[in-house]
């Protein structure tokens, strides 16, 4: 038979990506966070997947090898310097 | 001319080499939500469309950005993100001019960067598995290091420079369409929605995904 606590971790697991990806309201937050303040194990996976998510959301801010970013702009300049017949050109007219 | 709105799209780097018409955003809000973020692409796709040359050679560089990222985060090959790089650049330069819709640029673009990434790696269907060499032991070991290896190589430590070795030997651990799923919703900032129209799932199949992704990486991440 599951445990009170181990009813209340299935409850708070289920919405822990709720929870993180800031869906939840007010009162849900608050009754995970209590609970996380009792269950250690629940609060550890609500932290490595802040930790997870973060890491990840890092490489997106991350810049782009300098190599990379130059050779966009080279592709841009040479598309734009051999293109006559181009959306800006007939756009501008 | 157009005033470019800038919101929240990531600077470009050595900015003083465009065209004279380009303001530099500064500081960058990476903590915009999507909302924001596709907004500033419908910005600049605007002024491109218009005839502002300074946006469309900011459009065509952020394209050609994501491209990369996506595809080598994904696929894990440096000589396919440049080919799909390419491929974002010509197609974007190509729909701005006759775009209905800028606020679905974003979108647009994410699904022809995933397109590309489908394509090329449908061509590498039975080259062996990305990044073995370097996590394999036993036989692997003794194998003879050849030029698809150091090629391999090459790419894994470009992408250990870039991201980490750690998070890039947990990515590895998902499968490309789980990564995918990753990459578009937690690097790449685009909503569940989004997600859900780029790969043509519906949103409640992309967050089963990603929990299941997310459970992976967490687990990965704490065993590295």
């Amino acid at each position: 038979m599951t445990s009170p606590k181990g009813t209340e971790c299935a409850s708070v697991l289920a919405q822990i990506e709720a929870y993180v990806d800031g869906e939840l309201g007010a009162l849900q937050c608050s009754a995970i966070e209590q609970h996380c303040e009792q269950c250690e194990r629940c609060a550890a996976i609500v932290h490595g997947l802040r930790r997870t998510i973060g890491l990840c959301q890092e490489i997106g801010r991350a810049p782009l090898p300098p190599s990379v970013s130059q050779l966009a702009r080279d592709q841009v300049r040479r598309l734009l310097e051999s293109s006559h017949d181009s959306p800006l050109g007939r756009k501008a007219t | 001319m157009t005033r470019v709105e800038f919101l929240a799209l990531p600077p470009v780097t050595d900015s003083e080499n465009l065209h004279p018409s380009v303001q530099d955003p500064g500081p960058v809000t990476r903590n915009a939500g999507p909302d924001d973020v596709r907004e500033g692409y419908a910005s600049l796709v605007r002024a491109a469309a218009s005839g502002d040359r300074g946006a469309m050679e900011q459009l065509l560089v952020r394209a050609q950005e994501v491209a990369y990222r996506v595809s080598l985060l994904v696929c894990g090959h440096t000589e396919d993100a440049e080919d799909v790089m390419q491929d974002a650049l010509l197609k974007t330069y190509q729909y701005v001019g006759r775009i209905e819709d800028p606020g679905a640029f974003r979108t647009w673009l994410y699904r022809i960067v995933r397109n590309a990434c489908l394509m090329k790696r449908r061509r590498r269907v039975g080259e062996p598995v990305r990044h073995v060499s370097i996590e394999q032991g036993g036989e692997d070991e003794a194998r003879p290091v050849d030029v698809e290896d150091r090629s391999r190589r090459a790419d894994e430590q470009l992408i250990d420079v870039w991201i980490g070795d750690r998070l890039r030997r947990a990515l590895d651990k998902l499968s490309p369409s789980h990564r995918a799923i990753v990459v578009l919703r937690e690097i790449e900032g685009l909503s569940t929605k989004e997600v859900a129209a780029i790969t043509q799932l519906s949103e409640a199949n992309v967050k089963t995904r990603l929990h299941r992704a997310r459970a992976i990486l967490r687990q990965q991440l704490e065993d590295l």
